[in-house]
Formats: C-alpha cells, sequence, structure tokens
C-alpha cells in the first residue's frame, strides 16, 4: 500500500506534507506533488497537513480518482525529490476548491 | 500535557534516572521509544518478569499520540470504545506502574552492538550506556525533530542565536528575544521570559504568522495583557529574510499581513514550529530492512539479529497494519520470545491475570478468593 496525492494538489502545490514526511517520500513536479510508492511507509503523518486534502491511503481514493495512483507511481519515477516545504504556487488560494484540474497538470 | 517541550513539561517530566559515566546499566531489556507500543511492551516483559529501560528522543511518553494527536478520540482500542492519545498514554503509564521501568528522555540511542556475551552494548546521544540481553525497538515513525524555519542562511546561526529548544533558560536572561510559534510552547516560553526572575529577559516580541493560537486560552489572554501593559509585543507576520553584520544575526525581515516588510532587530530567535517524526539511525544498525522497516518474523516479532525484536509501526511483515491494537498483540508475542534470553533455563507457561497468583504478585495485587 501507499499513499496517493489527488487532483487537489494540482496548481497549489502547498508542500506543507513535505516537512513531516519521515522518509522524504515527496516528488516535486512544475505545479504537483507526488508519493513515491515504493518510499512511502503509510505513516499518515503528512493527510492532516495538506491544507486542501489532497492526500490519502491508496485504498480511501475515491473511484473517480483512481488513475492518480498510477499518476504518483509515474511520475516519481521521473520528479526530483523534495524534502523542504517552500512557498505554494502564487496562484494556489484561486485554485484549491476548483475540480477537474486534471488538464492543468504540468509535467 | 502540552504537546510540545514547554517550561512546564520540563519540570514535570520524570527525571532521567541516576547513572555513572563509565558504566553501563546492566538490565534485561532495552525498548526504544515510549509510545504506546513501547509502554505496553514494558507491561507484557513485566509480566514474564522482565525488567526493562525505556529510551525516547521526546521529552515526555507518548510519542505519536501526545506529539501528533493528544486531543484527538481514537476509537479502535479494544474495549475502550473512545479516548484521546493523551488518555491513552495516561492509562498505558498507570498501566505499568507496578514494573517499575526506568525511562531516559531527550535521547536517541546511536549505537547498538552485539557483544561477544551475546549482550547488547547500546548508547544513547546523552551518553548514556548500557548492557543489555534484548532490544525492544518501538521506535514507530522515527524520532522527533523540531521544524526549522525555512529561511535561506538562517541555519547557520543556529545554537548561536537561533534555537529549537530551549535547554537552559539562563542564557537567554537580558536578551533581546524574538519568539516564533503560535502553540504552547512559544506562548509558554514567552511568558515565561517576560516574568520577573533570574532569566527574565530584556524585551520579549511573539511572532506568529495569524492572529490566532493553537494555545491554552488562558495563556492567549494572559499574553494579550502583557501586551497592553507593554511588557511584550505581538507581531503578526513571517519571518521572510534576515540581516547579518560580522557574523551576526543583527535584525530578522517580517513580512506582515499588510504585505510590508518590515526589519526588527534582535539577540535571540526562538522557533517553535513543533515536530515531526524523522526516520533516523535505525537503518544503520544493520537490521533486515525494507522501506525503512524492520523486518520481523510473526512468531516473535524477532529482526534478523536475534535478541533483537521490533514492534508497533516501525516495523514490516506480510499483512501488516500499522494499528496500535496490532502493535500490542506484537508486544505480547515478542515479550515471550525473549524470555529464552532473559532466563535460558525458565520454562515460560502461559498464566492469565485473573487466575494466576504469581501474575498477581509480580502486579502487586491481591490474589482474589472464589468460593
Amino acid at each position: 500500500m501507499t499513499h496517493v496525492v489527488l487532483e487537489s494538489c494540482i496548481r497549489c502545490k502547498y508542500t506543507d506534507c513535505v516537512d513531516v514526511c519521515p522518509v522524504d517520500c515527496f516528488r516535486e513536479g512544475p505545479n504537483y506533488l507526488v508519493i513515491d510508492p515504493d518510499e512511502c511507509i503509510d505513516c499518515a503523518v503528512c493527510i492532516p497537513e495538506c491544507p486542501v486534502n489532497a492526500i490519502l491511503p491508496e485504498e480511501d481514493v475515491p473511484s473517480d480518482q483512481l488513475a492518480f495512483i498510477k499518476l504518483n507511481a509515474d511520475l516519481s519515477r521521473k520528479w526530483p525529490s523534495i524534502t523542504k516545504r517552500k512557498p505554494a504556487l502564487p496562484d494556489a488560494d484561486e485554485w484549491k476548491d476548483v475540480k477537474d484540474k486534471l488538464g492543468q497538470l504540468a509535467r | 500535557m502540552n504537546a510540545q517541550v514547554t517550561p512546564t513539561s520540563i519540570a514535570a517530566a520524570a527525571p532521567t534516572a541516576p547513572h555513572s559515566p563509565d558504566k553501563p546499566i546492566e538490565t534485561h531489556a532495552v525498548i526504544v521509544g515510549a509510545g504506546p507500543v513501547g509502554l505496553f511492551q514494558v507491561f507484557e516483559l513485566g509480566l514474564l518478569e522482565i525488567k526493562a529501560h525505556v529510551i525516547d528522543s521526546l521529552a515526555y511518553p507518548g510519542g505519536q499520540c501526545v506529539e501528533l494527536y493528544p486531543d484527538k478520540p481514537i476509537y479502535d482500542i479494544p474495549a475502550v470504545p473512545v479516548c484521546t492519545g493523551q488518555e491513552l498514554t495516561d492509562n498505558l503509564l498507570k498501566q505499568i506502574e507496578p514494573f517499575g521501568a526506568t525511562f531516559h528522555y531527550g535521547q536517541e540511542v546511536t549505537q547498538v552492538e552485539k557483544q561477544d556475551d551475546g549482550r547488547f552494548y547500546v548508547q544513547t546521544s546523552k551518553g548514556t550506556q548500557f548492557l543489555t540481553k534484548t532490544v525492544f525497538i518501538a521506535g514507530g515513525v522515527g524520532s522527533f525533530q523540531p521544524r526549522t524555519l525555512k529561511v535561506d542562511g538562517l541555519e547557520k546561526f543556529e545554537e548561536t542565536q537561533l534555537f529549537y529548544r530551549v535547554r537552559n533558560p539562563a542564557q537567554f536572561a537580558g536578551k533581546n528575544l524574538v519568539i516564533v510559534g503560535g502553540g504552547d510552547s512559544a506562548l509558554d516560553w514567552a511568558l515565561d521570559f517576560v516574568k520577573e526572575g533570574p532569566h527574565k529577559a530584556e524585551s520579549v516580541i511573539l511572532v506568529h504568522r495569524r492572529d490566532g493560537f493553537r494555545a491554552a486560552p488562558a495563556n492567549v489572554a494572559k499574553m494579550k495583557e502583557l501586551c497592553d501593559a507593554y511588557e511584550m509585543q505581538f507581531v503578526v507576520g513571517q519571518v521572510t529574510g534576515f540581516e547579518e553584520d560580522a557574523g551576526k544575526l543583527k535584525s530578522l525581515k517580517l513580512t506582515g499581513a499588510d504585505g510590508v516588510t518590515r526589519v526588527m532587530p534582535l539577540d535571540v530567535l526562538l522557533v517553535f514550529f513543533g515536530l515531526s517524526p524523522k526516520l533516523g539511525p535505525i537503518a544503520e544498525w544493520g537490521l533486515g530492512i525494507d522501506r525503512k522497516q524492520v523486518v520481523v518474523d510473526t512468531e516473535k516479532f524477532e529482526s534478523s539479529i536475534p535478541g533483537i525484536f521490533a514492534v508497533g509501526d516501525i516495523n514490516t511483515y506480510p499483512g501488516k497494519k500499522k494499528l496500535i491494537l496490532s502493535g500490542f498483540h506484537e508486544a505480547a508475542l515478542a515479550a515471550f520470545g525473549a524470555s529464552p534470553y532473559v532466563f535460558p533455563e525458565k520454562r515460560v507457561l502461559l498464566q492469565y491475570t485473573t487466575t494466576s497468583p504469581k501474575l498477581h504478585k509480580v502486579l502487586g495485587v491481591e490474589s482474589p478468593v472464589f468460593d
């Protein structure tokens, strides 16, 4: 099992989660974070940190977002590690409540 | 109890056992981690008359339960319909009281080495040494470290003018302090350094990113009173930069809610952003590890090194679920698994606390008389 970063993160990238991860398993893209499923130890410490509730255990991912499980696995192979919190994207607050953001994902 | 190291919790924390710096403490078992599973390990070992010392990096027991969710209700402890992380910890401490375990707080295990006589030499970051027949790793998701202030270049002032914990309040007496944070630690220390006393600061400015606190309301009210009386100052804002002079931190750049950046001179910066866990050196103990967790069997929850057991969130095995109740089960079987190392001659039988006079004796309770 692993934890998964879901759609809400796209174009927000608050990065609060990164600070608390005991195993540094977050990977950073231009406007989205993912969790490396081979590194995540399912400790769940990151879940309450996310201001937009973007992180869930794999088993709890809603049926309309199941694609994000594979997306996390695939992108974590390509993206660099992020271990320190940084400012959110400048327009994060405008995007945080927007649904259907997958088209906005920058790779 | 507050979830962070505060003036009151330091005073209230059980004292570390006295020890001679040269002579290791000889014991049956060392438990690494004083979270719920580490505490219950004391109980299960105690029933088998195995004496334990417990080490934790925090200054108080409870681990994640106390550090991450002291007030959140837990619903899946068998026979306890609901309790908070703090209540669970308090009840476990009460339950293990008869066994007289010794607690060594505020230190991390830095060394574990097998000796020729089969025992393990264990040393901590404070220099406490043990010679133990068994080791129980109940380290959860790692040791809790302070969350740092993320301002590039500021880290070079750490331990000279920038501090994430207060070890010796006297060193800040008479200084111009800036305290950052909105929790109990920030508030408690701010009030403490304003107070008349041996370590009263020259000035105290509290900085928090918003005008709302995750701290005891009485302390927030007290802080506001002191601000109204010009005894201290509270500023809403975030540290965004700093100025230095001849290698010394001279002032902070504070960006306020209005977007304006102001310069604030200071002597010392104290930051209290809470703690987060990091899985650290356990990976270097030479144990079988899978995804940074200790691989154990499900018969005794023993690691790849005989005599070293791992229980709770730190271990992994097929079907592992990170539940407190699973950790309790693991602790029970690990205790039985450890008994042959501690008492090689003794045949250990399963006994019940309801009926066993022997267990009543170790628990320090009367044996009931049945008619």
